[in-house]
């Protein structure tokens, strides 16, 4: 579905590569965390795959990135987004209307889609958010987590079958956070969407994500499982990456000889180890 | 209170066509500088106000007759001490002050001001920007494009806005004295405010058209909207209402 | 260091308001404050150094009353950092743009001078860098940095760690508790991370819809559960999986305590199983 082959680029007057060499493939399906410090590549990466770079950001270009098939460097951003949604880290500013409805009409209206369809498809992405009752309301006067529903049904209306979102949860508050991810693992497992992500915060992508990348400096530095992190915690932590607290417990009891079992990634797992370890 | 901000409504002005409002709002302002007379411009200003209050939108219209009243009393002084037709009225050791001349057009212009500024101002309180743009799109059409940027500077304005604050707020939080009274200091202290205000602004225009963009904003034709904005019955009886209002204005 | 005497502050279109609010902070303590958004969080940090003013009630800056002392006069004694250091940055380099603090504040050139020169090396920035392409994370160090350099003694810290990530918080803020220790600066920072807050903080104010509804001892509140959920946060994962075990892990925070305690346990069990 998505492919990335030898990929570099490297902004217009940047003297340093954002990206690098970066090959690898997401499949249909995929729920995929994206990870690293700030300056990584991230934002870059989601760029490539919604054709951003190399159409909107110029540079030197190296390799190639396929969407769905398609070379992104030669198919215009608006033909991509039949594929591909972004949503991006400015809440406000990615917005181009006033009203809830209006900014979900946007993207429907462009395409020229029939009004039957616009209509199903419009209340279909509301419903899918559960913000069926924010329909008339100023964008505006909404909190920041309905904001950012507002955002991704704008993007969910023209029907893309991969979602990209950078940061959608950095301004907003750990109640909202929780509430954003739900929906994404709906919008994964309901409906089939490729989820990719970019967070900091790594106790979600834990739970929430199956495959999890590493950038660091423009490098993919770790491709794998997140379940998988129990593994290899101390090349996360040289990156400067908070490993959740109850996989170090997990590791700690583990190197004092009183836990053999499968090291948790979270609260409810590490319960569960506990009693074991409390138990023998 | 943000003079632009929309007040949502049902009432018969806000069901209008959004081109019949700008129009009417328009020809409204034409028929208050058409007029001659003071007395009609009273009427007219009245009569506004009165409308307003049957949208439920009182508030608004005193708020806004109020801040134009200032900008009519301004005008009103410079027209009085400039305009010398007339016989003198007001005379201290042979130095006339103002003349009747200079009175009654003092008058007729500040209610003029005050008469064409308050409809097209209370225009943004019955009507959704977007609802303008694709109307304006639809019936006149208007490309699309132009009106995307008129509608989406406006609703930028709220959003500099709030950034312009909070810029203000960090600079002042730093020690920046912008409570000084002496004035060049004022001025030397704005590039502090001014550079950030830059610099963000960039990047919303940056992303909000990357984001336009995505959605296909290059794609859109005359036809795509979905939104139908149809004359009725009422848009005919405010075409008439308006036109009565402007031939009367001209002949009193 | 910073007294709220009954505050109460409404913004004029009611959005968000503080009612009635009390609490002390002496000079040299670490204060985190905690709440879901619109809870007042920002209100209180902005009411703190008086860019904001009570609409009843007094607030304190070391003795001061806000309503009476310029902001620039509280800006002397109060360092705030923003969320986001673009609002902040404005000068053509980062050198100007550090040294631009101290000079609206009246510092000698040569005082300037040394103090930025000082601050630059503390936070490895390039004087010469131009600020407004930096990363995220580096512009959120400069703008720490020219707040740092007029030293204040009580530094207020508006979700310092929003967009950065964790190894630049913990640089940040190990740096912020040394200033505590050796310098004895107070430290109120606003936050919803309990992890973050756990490791650095000693007291936490928790504030739901503008009230007070929890301040006391860091440990304290980990696991007082009822005022958690209503401030809406995810609890440090440590104090949480203890608190599922009642009274056997009740005095354990951290993940070492734990191993400690587990420890114990086992020999208290085998002891009991040879007698």
């Amino acid at each position: 579905m998505i492919s990335f082959e030898d990929f570099s680029f490297c902004y217009m007057g940047s003297e340093e590569k954002a990206l690098s060499n970066l090959s690898l493939q997401i499949e249909k399906g995929e729920f995929v965390g994206i990870i690293g410090n700030s300056g990584a590549g991230k934002s870059t990466f989601t760029y490539a795959l919604s054709g951003i770079v190399p159409h909107h950001f110029q540079g030197d270009f190296y390799g190639m990135v396929k969407v769905n098939g398609l070379d992104t460097v030669n198919v215009a951003p608006e033909k991509l987004a039949e594929f591909v949604g972004e949503v991006f880290q400015d809440i406000d500013s990615q917005m181009v209307a006033s009203v809830v409805e209006d900014e979900i009409l946007f993207g429907l209206e462009n395409f020229g889609f029939s009004k039957e369809e616009i209509k199903k498809r419009l209340e279909q992405s509301l419903e899918m958010l559960g913000i069926s009752d924010l329909r008339y309301r100023q964008i505006s006067s909404l909190s920041g987590g309905q904001k950012q529903k507002v955002a991704i049904a704008s993007i969910l209306a023209l029907e893309p079958e991969i979602i990209v979102l950078d940061e959608p949860t950095g301004e907003l508050d750990p109640e909202s956070t929780v509430m954003i991810f739900e929906i994404l693992k709906r919008l994964n497992k309901e409906f089939g969407k490729t989820v990719i992500i970019v967070e900091q915060k790594i106790m979600m992508l834990c739970e929430y994500a199956e495959r999890l990348l590493v950038l660091e400096q423009g490098k993919l530095v770790y491709d794998g499982k997140s379940k998988d992190i129990v593994e290899h915690v101390e090349l996360f932590e040289e990156l400067g990456i908070n490993v959740p607290r109850v996989v170090k417990l997990g590791l700690r009891l583990k190197e004092e000889g009183l836990y053999q079992g499968k090291i948790p990634t979270n609260v409810k797992e590490a319960e569960e180890m506990l009693k074991e370890v409390l138990a023998c | 209170m943000n003079l632009l901000q929309y007040v949502p409504g049902d009432s018969f002005l806000h069901k209008l066509n959004p081109v019949t409002k700008l129009f009417a709002a328009f020809l409204y302002g034409v028929a208050c500088i058409v007029t001659q007379s003071v007395w009609v411009e009273i009427v007219l200003i009245m009569l506004m106000l009165a409308i307003s209050t049957l949208a439920g939108l009182q508030k608004r219209a005193l708020h806004l007759a109020k801040n134009l009243f200032i900008l009519g009393l301004f005008m009103f002084v410079l027209q009085l001490l400039f305009v010398r037709t007339g016989e003198p009225l007001l005379v201290y050791n042979n130095f006339c002050f103002f003349t009747t001349g200079g009175l009654s057009s003092a008058l007729l212009l500040s209610f003029r001001i005050i008469g064409t500024m308050l409809p097209l101002m209370l225009l943004f309180a019955i009507t959704q920007m977007n609802d303008l743009c694709s109307a304006l799109v639809k019936c006149l059409h208007v490309p699309y494009k132009y009106a995307f940027i008129v509608t989406t500077a406006f609703r930028f304005v709220p959003l500099f806005t709030t950034e312009f604050h909070d810029i203000e707020d960090a600079q002042k939080a730093r020690g920046v004295e912008y409570d000084t009274k002496n004035f060049f200091k004022k001025m030397s202290l704005i590039a502090p405010l001014f550079v950030p205000l830059l610099i963000s602004s960039l990047k919303k225009v940056d992303s909000g058209a990357v984001s336009a963009e995505l959605r296909g904003f290059h794609l859109r034709t005359v036809k795509s909207g979905y939104k139908e904005y149809p004359f009725g019955l009422q848009d005919g009886i405010c075409a008439v209402c308006i036109l009565c209002l402007i031939a009367g204005a001209a002949v009193l | 260091m910073l007294t709220f005497d009954k505050v109460s502050f409404a913004y004029p279109d009611a959005k968000e308001t503080i009612n009635q609010l009390s609490f002390h902070i002496e000079k040299g303590e670490m204060v985190s404050l905690i709440g879901s958004n619109g809870a007042g969080k920002s209100t209180i940090s902005r009411l703190a150094n008086g860019l904001l003013l009570p609409t009843a009630g007094k607030v304190y800056v070391d003795g001061a009353d806000t309503q009476r002392t310029k902001t620039s006069a509280i800006a002397k004694k109060v360092g705030f950092l923003f969320q986001n250091p673009d609002r902040q940055i404005c000068q053509n380099s980062v050198y100007d743009e550090i040294a631009f603090g101290l000079k609206v504040q009246g510092f000698s050139k040569e005082e300037t001078d040394r103090r930025t020169k000082e601050v630059l090396e503390t936070f490895s920035l390039k004087g010469d860098w131009f600020p407004f392409t930096r990363s995220r994370g580096e512009r959120q160090r400069i703008a720490l940095a020219s707040v740092l350099v007029t030293k204040p003694e009580l530094v207020i810290l508006d979700e310092p760690t929003t967009g950065l990530d964790y190894r630049e918080c913990i640089m940040i803020m190990d740096y912020l508790t040394q200033l505590n220790k050796t310098e004895n600066v107070t430290v109120l920072m606003v936050s919803h991370d309990m992890e973050l807050v756990q490791e650095y903080a000693k007291r936490v104010l928790v504030l739901t819809r503008g009230r007070l509804v929890g301040d006391g001892n860091t440990n304290a509140i980990m696991k007082d559960m009822s005022i958690l959920s209503k401030a809406n946060v995810i609890p440090a994962q440590i104090p949480t999986l203890a608190l599922k075990f009642g009274d056997r892990f009740s005095d354990v925070y951290t993940i070492e305590e734990m191993v400690d305690a587990i420890k114990k346990e086992k020999q208290q069990g085998k002891g009991e199983v040879a007698s």
